[in-house]
């Protein structure tokens, strides 16, 4: 007899973008879109609560803030009750560990919300806070803390070693900012042409402005359940959390696991993992949501989750597969080039569209997808994490 | 009239918003790294017990857990592998451009690249395959509050230049 099986149920996320608004705020809008995903769910019938956020408690000088977003909420946990930092992937973390809670019988219902208000008051901090995401004695004073600068490096390194070309970057960001324009709660809803990526402002060559996406305030929330809780909860398809893998070789820069900069093995690693966990393969994805932070990151992303071969991430894109119709459709929302990336909250906006993909019911429907998947790395690319969601459970 | 005030709006110190290393030994175990650096060496920890060399130093040995370590010293010298400029989007604290390289410190180092600011170097100027050696320069101080006084808590930091040709 199988074991208890975790769903996710239901999502929603606020209007992504510069915000007038606070981190509170915008956490009641993203949770109040999220039950009416689920509507008859009542915020009493939540038993858990994951809080994803890196800045809360340093843009908004609040610490230990899970209490404060149930209390917001009208939730009364009695299973979990906690914040979860790992910058760009507490979202996905927070739905990884909501799955394990659900599955170990500790709670049938929890719901896992994620913001960050990254705007301040005056606009220096939004930058120099950056520093504080990355390893803050080592790097940090190196000038790294905002990553175009070390995303550049990898840019120029796989441009070196498997002969990427500029427009093949540019690419990512036509297609991302093409899905994006129809999604209305992201950042931006514009199409780009590539005449415009590469006359764009020059943040640090190869990448120019489009290449890089924006920092965003932002708020998304998903709600997951016990496969039995999920059945009397939406009438929807049932959509597992089949499995996912979370991987951490080296922290400061110096201790690189790859052999150059565009080899990412500790991804490799993770997705690995991933899939034997979910009982999957690469060939059985049917719609992705990489973490597109630039344009370079897709590219390296799509190599090393096995979707084309090490090398070939530019002539995958360049070629229309992560486009509808293609091999397989990635950032189908508009990923976080478009949409913006409020760290923490990411995860969560990609596990929406995973959901809604697997529903039929996505703007930009890949017809018939069973299996998708969601990546995330974290910081300088210190941290790699997938969340693989099924159709049907593994078996 | 304003009953209460904001300690770092009247100029109070708070390591929430130092980018910069807390280096002193009131803070920091492995202040020899900083006054090493004071005296132009670049060094990290070796294990007495297996022999693992770790970057950056630490107090105990990531392969064998020993707290029995020693300080070695780091080639100071390198080769760009790969330079970048960062023009916008830069913090407050620098003047655009920053430049940094990944660094390879040749094959005999037990740390073999490092991640580096780049001073001393006009944009534009520096191409993979050049050299390049370590730099330290004085970073602001801050206060430390001690039983009876406050003293200042003088720091330097290092990046890599260009070696002259």
């Amino acid at each position: 007899m199988a074991g208890r099986r975790a769903c996710i149920v239901g999502g929603g996320m606020c209007k992504w973008g510069v915000r007038e608004a606070s981190y509170i705020d915008m956490v009641q809008e993203a949770a109040k879109a999220c039950l009416e995903d689920v509507p008859g769910l009542k915020p009493t019938n939540i038993d858990g609560l994951l809080f994803s956020s890196t800045f809360v408690g340093r843009r908004s000088v609040q610490a230990n803030t899970a209490p404060v977003v149930a209390e917001r909420l009208g939730l009364k946990p009695t299973s979990i009750c906690a914040r979860v930092d790992v910058l760009c992937a507490g979202g996905s973390t927070g739905i990884l560990l909501a799955k394990g809670l659900v599955e170990s019988g500790m709670a049938d219902v929890v719901m896992v919300v994620g913001c960050e208000k990254l705007y301040t008051p005056e606009r220096w901090q939004v930058q120099y806070d950056e520093i504080a995401a990355i390893d803050h004695d080592w790097d940090a004073p190196q000038g790294i803390g905002p990553p175009p600068l070390w995303f550049a490096m990898i840019a120029k390194e796989h441009m070196k070693h498997y002969g990427t070309k500029r427009e093949q970057l540019g690419m990512v960001s036509v297609i991302n900012y093409g899905y994006g324009y129809t999604n209305p709660k992201g950042h931006f809803q514009r199409k780009l042409t590539m005449e415009d990526v590469l006359n764009a402002t020059e943040i640090a060559a190869p990448l120019g402005l489009y290449d890089c996406c924006p920092l965003t305030d932002g708020s998304a929330a998903v709600i997951i359940a016990s496969e039995e809780k999920a059945k009397e909860l939406s009438d929807r398809p049932l959509v597992y959390i089949r499995g996912g893998a979370q991987v951490s070789l080296h922290s400061v820069s110096a201790n690189w696991p790859g052999e150059h900069l565009g080899d990412w093995p500790h991804l490799r690693l993770a997705a690995k993992k991933a899939y034997a966990n979910a009982k999957i393969s690469p060939k059985d994805v049917d719609v992705a949501q990489v973490h597109d932070c630039f344009s370079i990151s897709e590219i390296v992303e799509v190599e090393e989750l096995g979707f084309c071969k090490k090398g070939e991430g530019g002539l995958f894109v360049e070629s229309g597969q992560t486009k509808l119709g293609g091999a397989i459709p990635t950032n189908t929302d508009g990923g976080l080039l478009s949409c913006g990336h409020p760290f923490g909250a990411t995860g969560i906006r990609q596990a929406i569209e995973i959901l809604k993909q697997l529903q039929g019911r996505a703007t930009n429907q890949v017809n018939g997808a069973a299996i998708g998947i969601t990546h995330n790395l974290s910081g300088s690319c210190v941290e790699h994490t997938i969340v693989i969601y099924g159709r049907e459970p593994r078996k | 009239m304003a009953t209460a005030w904001i300690p770092f709006l009247e100029g109070r110190y708070s390591p929430t918003l130092d980018m910069w290393p807390i280096e002193a030994k009131e803070f920091n175990r492995i202040y020899k790294f900083y006054e090493n650096l004071r005296e132009g060496k670049f060094t990290t920890t070796k294990c007495q017990k297996c022999g693992r060399v770790a970057y950056p130093p630490r107090v105990i040995c990531p392969e064998c857990y020993s707290d029995e370590l020693e300080w070695i010293e780091l080639p100071k010298k390198g080769k760009v592998i790969v330079v970048v400029e960062k023009w916008g989007g830069v913090p407050i604290c620098y003047e655009p451009p920053l430049i940094d390289a990944w660094i390879d410190l040749g094959k005999d180092s037990p740390v073999r690249h490092i991640l580096s600011r780049m001073i001393n170097c006009p944009p534009e100027s520096l191409k993979e395959g050049d050299e390049v050696q370590l730099a330290v320069f004085d970073v602001p101080a801050h206060p430390i509050e001690l039983k009876k006084e406050t003293i200042k808590a003088e720091r330097v930091f290092f990046a890599f230049e260009p070696v002259k040709k």
